[in-house]
């Protein structure tokens, strides 16, 4: 299968915010987080860190909403959801619609930016050394969990391996 | 004081409405609402054989025409919406490519409200232009302008529905996700819409000539108000009960940051104050002191009201998010102080 999905493992993030830096490079050309796509949300209380991406949802609400059609499916390219900045008028509708709250308002470019897995090469990915970041086949996101459930059904019939 | 336990994770939400619809878009909301319920409102009124054209202010000269105004309290709505409109256009990001939605009327709500309110708006003025400008060849009584009358009041029904539909659509937002919503805004777009004729009219003097046309916009306007007061209760018991994010829209307006506009703006300008001058004023016949003040409230209440329904909204919670609250729920178990004892006061 050819499509690829971002995928995220909250608990090898340490929230060093790498990912942001090297996302905002990418897509602005200058390291400035608060442009970036992808945003770490932390619990720093609870040592907890989670990198919020877009989800490129199926049935994908920014999409639905957007009166110009500059957000839009791409099957071509991951299936990823995109949102076309030469269509864009700013209307914020797909931000409001957006349960993840993923899409933001560039106040730079007037307009609505989200995540386009950076044309199939995704920055975050490849700078995330510890891989709380990666970069599947949408068919395989669920073997590193199937694993890691097997470990564990093997450690309680045999513990003493 | 009664105490209420909440997990760590659930003290660490708190309630934060979406902020990228402000005070512009409420403007807009509640321009088209009031315009569109004017035009509605006066349209019906004049079919219903309610004259409210007072006689003696029929005519101005103005270049040499004299214009006939008589009929401009009936519709002077679609002024209002094409100021409004506007107000949807400053908001966007980038303004001149508001054209884009206007060439794209099947994506969304947000573009066919451009198609709704310009049809509302160029049918609404042309029916104004024809009711005051002179010229024998327009017919203005000919029974053919009563086509694009019921056009335009069908576009007006649609801009005043349309601007509860533009918020249900964006569908995560649990507070605004009900069909409740349109029918709340089409309510007060009519008792907004028909107080804004009463005003206009007072305006005028007509009033004081014929009391009998007062008495029914106001029964209709009372009658009006009284179901927006039924619509906005059942809007907010039912929100309440749909979700745990609806629930604290509901409690952030009622309770939260928002309740000095709910309570002193919604429910005191909007329908307790108008009810009561218009009770007063009614033992006063002939002095339109307390209609004017009331009807000033009561539009001042509508605009609360889009105001304070937009900036409780709360956007719905992610699956993520429960799966987090299981989590810390279990990380706090193992420790010695599992859950934190807040008063119920604060977690409101």
């Amino acid at each position: 299968m050819d499509e690829k999905v971002l995928v995220v493992d909250q608990q090898r993030c340490t929230g060093c915010r790498l990912c942001e830096l090297v996302c905002s490079v990418f897509h602005t050309g200058t390291s400035n987080p608060s442009r970036a796509r992808v945003k770490i949300v932390k619990w720093e209380d609870e040592g907890l860190y989670l990198p919020m991406a877009c989800n490129h949802c199926e049935k994908a609400y920014c999409v639905e909403v957007c009166p110009t059609k500059a957000c839009h499916r791409e099957p071509e390219n991951n299936n990823r959801v995109t949102i076309d900045k030469n269509l864009c008028i700013g209307c914020r509708t797909c931000i409001i619609a957006c349960p993840f709250g993923h899409p933001f308002f560039d106040v730079q470019e007037r307009v609505t930016v989200k995540c386009d897995y950076c044309d199939g090469d995704p920055q975050c990915v490849r700078f995330c050394d510890i891989q709380a970041i990666s970069f599947r086949d949408a068919d395989k996101t669920n073997v590193t969990k199937k694993r890691e459930a097997a470990l564990k059904f093997k450690a309680s019939i045999n513990p003493s391996r | 004081m009664a105490t209420e336990n909440i997990p760590p994770v659930r003290i660490l939400r708190h309630l934060r409405p979406q902020e990228e619809w402000k005070e512009i878009i409420a403007i807009y909301l509640y321009l088209a609402g009031m315009g569109a319920g004017s035009f509605v409102i006066g349209t019906l009124v004049s079919w219903m054989g309610v004259r409210l054209d007072p006689s003696f202010l029929s005519s101005i000269d103005l270049f040499g025409y004299t214009l006939n105004v008589s009929k401009v309290p009936i519709f002077w709505g679609p002024i209002m919406v094409a100021i409004g409109a506007p107000f949807l256009i400053l908001d966007l990001g980038i303004k001149w490519r508001f054209m884009y939605a206007c060439l794209n009327p099947r994506t969304s709500w947000v573009a066919r409200g451009f198609i709704i309110l310009s049809i509302f708006i160029i049918f609404g003025l042309v029916l104004l232009a024809k009711s005051i400008l002179p010229f024998e060849w327009l017919h203005a009584d000919s029974a053919l302008w009563r086509i694009p009358e019921v056009i335009a009041l069908l576009f007006a029904f649609a801009t005043a529905i349309y601007t509860g539909i533009l918020l249900k659509a964006t569908k995560s937002v649990p507070l605004w996700n009900t069909s409740l919503l349109p029918i709340l805004f089409l309510v007060s777009a009519l008792s907004t819409g028909s107080m804004a004729i009463i005003l206009s009219t007072l305006g005028t003097g007509f009033f004081t000539h014929d009391a009998g046309a007062l008495k029914v916009l106001m029964g209709g306007e009372q009658v009006l108000v009284v179901i927006e007061g039924i619509v906005l209760y059942l809007f907010l018991s039912r929100r309440y009960r749909a979700a745990e994010q609806g629930k604290d829209s509901v409690r952030l307006l009622l309770f939260g940051e928002m309740k000095m506009i709910f309570w002193g703006g919604v429910v005191l300008l909007g329908f307790i104050f108008p009810v009561v001058l218009e009770n007063i004023a009614s033992f006063f016949p002939g002095n339109f002191v307390l209609i004017f003040v009331a009807g000033i409230f009561l539009l001042c209440g509508g605009f609360f009201l889009r105001l304070g329904i937009l900036h409780a909204g709360i956007k719905d919670q992610i699956p993520m998010h429960r799966l987090m609250e299981i989590q810390h729920s279990i990380m706090a178990g193992r420790t010695h102080n599992p859950r934190i004892t807040v008063h119920e006061s604060q977690s409101h």
